[in-house]
């Protein structure tokens, strides 16, 4: 048998990345806003803070129960959404799809959780609307919608999934979902940091 | 249906015209046109119009209305340079109200940035970029179809609220001539303007990822043409500072919600909020492009190779770096003006630039330049952006200088006091005006370089020489008038009554003003008549139809391929090593002549 290299086929060309490399601009966007956000949530705190003011609202109720609830959540979401990626690049696509169905369901249980905790806050119905307010409430509705972004993009390439899109050969798609996922829950582990730990 | 007929002219290029196909929805899987067992779907009409994804009609609408935006900008500019010839009494135009003078002032910005340099830089990138990569189509190019789209419906609800007094804020709403503004329109203008940033971003991240993963076997990142190059430096600066502007926004949106707003959402706030983009050192982020664009032209005019290439590319890749300026936000650190990064930044910036034209100098004396249009359009919105650079370090270098107090406190203390004073001038916005206009040239140049390319027919070269004199012409009366009423202590909020209170002269100030109410003329002249240009030479066909596949001797792919290019872009995929295919295909290994 003659081995000699140029008796061998050519290399496929490379595939394409268009998904993980516009996720990955998405993703550097996404960090940038919240970035900007946290940003002005920070020196906002701090200057009433250094003033001897109050920040959070005397009367409202920032309970750690669901904001720890939702952390531990997305944490096992991401060995889950993991897993999902595990499983997809074994070919294993019925896995793959149990996977991305729970990290779905994982996150319908942080979007009732948010909302919850949002109706409990009492961040301006008794003092009126105040600057803490107005930053939680842009930070973590922000956060909810980047959320819903995500799950849609998550069903999405479950679906693709599902029709054969995907498999061992070709995993962007599913990699692409899982890396926002992650995003979302770094962006959610300062949220729980400096809004809700922090106070 | 003549409006149909129009789109359609626009859309349906030289060639192929004769077959009526307006679109294609070629996926990025596909490697070419032969690949599709099926041939591309062809859609006549005002379905085609709209349901194109082909990157090369979308490029083509983005300059349309790109065009378009910019005429606008620049008619408002002129109103609100004849406001300013009156100062201390009821202006020239009269404008009814501090509203809508402000609405005017804000506009004639938001439009020049958002509705006329990005989406004409965006639409230049996704005709070009695939071409110059080698790639058959655009990344998502159904994702960029939606971008125009939503860009184009967002301006155009922009521009309705801003005039039923909306807009971004009221800076002065205590004033005697204000007279309220419309919470509802307020809250549109400011998610109109949202969704068109939104837009140019999906754009942008289109373009890019077509850079990074479509390039063809050999292309690394050094071999990107220039004009790439300088799209995926500008790019992945707006993709993380436009976000940081986004968040700015989304904070005065929620707080203006409320029924009183407590801080950021207060009319007097919002627009001090989102200045940031529009001063130094961000607003050099988006005359990026011009350094790729004269990186182009001026070595193919020359008829020599680009030398010392990866220097420019670095010049470039500076250039970029030192334009983030998210965290400069007088708003939230109203100290930044005389914090060491931010007064480096504005003199630093000026070195990429000046090193990116010394290595086109050098490279055009080695070569035999022919003067063309978009020869001459290249090297005044070089010359335009280097003077605002200068501009640049001059309006920040108070602080710097201030430095030197520290060893002698009396040493050039008068000088820098002056020098500490002319900040918060209109020389602001004389950078403001420099940077932007000298983006509006070199995207000039740049359609004059590319529209046999784009329209398949070449422009005509005097009226592009005309429209070079005329927005160099304008940009030193307009842009020159402001540094001198900077100087003379004009205050750079030129809406508000204090800006007025310090000047040294009134006479002078009102002078300059009509002098840059002159200039501000020229300006839009210069647009009109690249627009008018275009539509005599395109679709009316008046244009040259002459060797269009490459009437310039290009050194880059898009010259390979038909004029304009058909479905798929090339009937092979192309093989690169090195950044010239065209004068060194690869087989030659790229070494220089």
């Amino acid at each position: 048998m003659n081995m000699a290299t140029t008796n061998l086929p050519a290399a496929t060309p490379a595939r394409a990345r268009n998904l993980l490399v516009a996720v990955g601009f998405g993703i550097a966007g996404i960090l940038m806003y919240f970035g900007g956000l946290f940003g002005v949530y920070l020196r906002e705190r701090s200057q009433v803070r250094s003033s001897g003011g109050t920040w959070i609202p005397d009367k409202a109720h920032i309970e750690l129960t669901p904001p720890g609830m939702i952390i531990w959540t997305l944490l096992i979401s991401v060995a889950v959404m993991q897993w999902a990626v595990y499983s997809i690049k074994r070919d294993d696509r019925q896995h793959a799809l149990l996977a991305v169905g729970t990290t779905l369901v994982m996150g319908a249980m942080v979007l009732v959780q948010h909302g919850w905790q949002l109706s409990q806050m009492n961040l301006i119905a008794d003092e009126g609307p105040t600057t803490a307010a107005t930053l939680i409430y842009t930070i973590v509705g922000s956060y909810m919608v980047a959320f819903v972004i995500g799950m849609i993009f998550v069903a999405l390439m479950g679906f693709r999934a599902l029709a054969g899109q995907y498999s061992s050969r070709q995993t962007d798609g599913i990699v692409a979902a899982s890396l926002y996922w992650y995003s979302l829950v770094f962006v959610y582990f300062i949220i729980w940091i400096a809004v809700f730990i922090a106070k | 249906m003549l409006c149909a007929d129009f789109l359609e002219f626009l859309l349906v290029s030289n060639s192929n015209k004769k077959r009526k196909t307006v679109t294609e929805n070629q996926t990025e899987t596909e490697s070419n046109a032969a690949d599709s067992a099926s041939g591309p779907l062809e859609i006549d009409g005002l379905a085609g119009v709209f349901g194109t994804s082909d990157h090369k009609n979308i490029g083509r609408l983005y300059i349309f209305f790109g065009l378009s935006g910019g005429m606008l900008a620049l008619i408002l500019n002129i109103l609100v340079r004849f406001e300013r010839v009156n100062i201390g009494s009821v202006g020239v135009l009269d404008f009814g109200s501090s509203n809508q003078f402000f609405q005017t002032w804000s506009l004639s910005r938001t439009a020049l940035l958002f509705f006329c340099v990005m989406p004409l830089l965006v639409g230049l990138a996704t005709y070009l970029v695939p071409l110059q990569v080698g790639a058959p189509s655009l990344s998502f190019p159904r994702a960029a179809a939606l971008a125009f789209w939503a860009w184009l419906i967002g301006i155009l609800i922009h521009v309705v609220t801003v005039f039923a007094d909306g807009g971004l804020g009221e800076p002065d709403p205590t004033s005697q001539f204000a007279q309220g503004m419309d919470p509802e329109a307020t809250e549109l203008s400011m998610l109109s303007i949202a969704m068109v940033v939104f837009a140019l971003l999906l754009g942008t991240v289109c373009v890019i990822a077509t850079i990074i993963s479509q390039r063809p076997q050999g292309m690394s990142l050094f071999e990107l043409p220039l004009f790439s190059w300088s799209i995926l430096v500008a790019g992945g600066i707006w993709v993380l500072a436009l976000p940081v502007w986004l968040s700015n926004l989304a904070i005065s949106w929620v707080d203006f919600q409320g029924a009183d707003a407590l801080r950021y959402g207060d009319v007097e706030n919002i627009w001090d909020q989102l200045s940031w983009l529009w001063s130094q050192p961000m607003i050099f982020a988006f005359a990026i492009p011009v350094l790729g664009i004269a990186g182009e032209v001026i070595p193919v005019s020359s008829g020599v190779p680009q030398r010392q290439y990866r220097i420019q590319q670095v010049a470039i890749g500076a250039l970029g770096a030192l334009s983030f300026g998210a965290f400069a936000q007088p708003f939230f650190n109203p100290d930044v003006a005389n914090q060491a990064v931010f007064v480096a930044m504005g003199i630093l910036v000026l070195l990429p630039i000046f090193a990116f034209f010394g290595g086109l100098a050098n490279t055009s004396f080695r070569g035999n330049p022919s003067v063309s249009a978009h020869l001459i359009l290249s090297v005044v919105g070089m010359l335009s952006l280097l003077v605002a650079a200068t501009v640049s370090a001059f309006h920040v270098s108070g602080p710097a200088i201030g430095a030197i107090q520290e060893i002698d406190e009396t040493w050039l203390d008068g000088l820098i006091m002056w020098l500490r004073d002319v900040q918060g001038t209109v020389i602001a916005t004389a950078v403001m005006e420099h940077v932007l206009i000298s983006a509006v040239i070199g995207i000039v140049s740049g359609i004059y370089y590319w529209a046999p390319k784009i329209f398949g027919y070449q422009l005509n070269r005097n009226v592009g020489v005309l429209s070079a004199l005329t927005l160099f012409g304008g940009l030193v009366l307009s842009g020159g008038s402001n540094v001198i009423n900077g100087i003379l202590d004009e205050g750079d909020q030129v809406f508000h009554s204090s800006a007025y209170e310090g000047v040294w002269d009134s006479t002078a100030v009102e002078f300059f003003n009509i002098v840059g109410g002159i200039g501000s003329i020229l300006l839009l002249v210069g647009v009109g008549v690249v627009a008018l240009d275009i539509t005599i030479s395109v679709f009316l066909e008046k244009g040259n139809q002459e060797d269009v596949n490459d009437p310039w001797g290009g050194h880059t792919l898009e010259w390979s391929t038909e004029s304009p290019p058909p479905i798929g872009n090339f009937s092979e995929a192309p093989v690169v090593d090195n950044e010239r295919p065209l004068l060194f295909p690869a087989a030659t290994g790229g070494d220089e002549q």
